[in-house]
């Protein structure tokens, strides 16, 4: 299943801003081929719809730990660990804002 | 071109927005402010006790001083337990108490000495209260992999603090 997503904040800047538009793919992968690294929207129970990078994966406990790349954001130490059945899927295709800055 | 396709279409569909969360909660926690008002509350009680002191005693302007002094003290002292109830509710979650299961005592004992601040001027209760607020500050950092170093702060009443070695 393919997903179109929109990004709001700054903490995967400067790889991702506001405004970039993200495609996201569940059928792409098998859960054993998420790697460190892999930028995945998920649900979490207090936020919502989060767009974050993969820190690290616990494949016992079917969990993984998320990042953002901005010094100020939020991770995992915060959002606790997030279930893979929370997972939306993983980016496939990034369209960035034809208007940025940089 | 692609970007254009696909901003027309949001602006029919409304895709969801995934949130690369910055900004609230904004992540930005630091012990820093609890620090500086813990130190205020012992600068109140070092200028209530050189006022007692003093040969203004018993003036108008004594009492109008006096009473500054204190309520400072009892806002300063309001403001750290505050800082330490943000830090603590917000951003302490169960994997830091895991590694650092003290931290609920030493929270508890900040919520306390703040009062014992409060109700008395004994520098001890005082000293005490920026001596488990420093604890924290070194916990907090090191939550975070960052490096702390003592210094004096460079102020009175000039007690040795914990700060992030950056």
């Amino acid at each position: 299943m393919i997903r179109i997503i929109k990004v709001t904040g700054e903490s995967l800047s400067p790889l991702f801003l506001p405004g970039d538009y993200v495609i996201i793919g569940k059928c792409s992968y098998l859960f054993g081929a998420l790697n460190k690294g892999d930028i995945v929207v998920f649900s979490h129970p207090s936020f919502g719809l989060m767009i974050k990078e993969i820190d690290s994966i616990d494949s016992m406990l079917q969990q993984i730990h998320v990042k953002g790349s901005h010094p100020l954001s939020v991770d995992s130490s915060q959002l606790g660990p997030i279930a893979t059945t929370d997972i939306l899927g993983k980016v496939v295709w990034h369209i960035k804002n034809p208007m940025r800055a940089n | 071109m692609f970007y254009k396709f696909f901003q027309s279409v949001d602006k029919y569909l409304s895709f969801p927005e995934a949130k690369a969360h910055c900004d609230i909660p904004c992540g930005i926690y630091d012990p820093a402010p609890a620090q500086i008002a813990a130190l205020t509350v012992v600068r109140m009680m070092d200028l209530m006790t050189a006022l007692e002191q003093g040969e203004e005693k018993g003036r108008l302007e004594y009492h109008n001083t006096l009473t500054r002094y204190i309520a400072v003290k009892e806002e300063h002292a309001e403001k750290a337990k505050h800082e330490i109830r943000v830090i603590w509710g917000d951003y302490i979650k169960d994997t830091h108490l895991e590694k650092h299961p003290d931290l609920t005592m030493l929270v508890h004992q900040i919520m306390q000495l703040g009062s014992n601040c409060k109700q008395t001027i004994n520098r001890e209760h005082g000293l005490a209260f920026v001596d488990a607020i420093n604890q924290f500050a070194e916990i907090f950092w090191l939550t975070k992999n960052v490096k702390t170093k003592k210094a004096k702060a460079p102020y009175a009443p000039g007690l040795e603090m914990f700060y992030p070695d950056l």
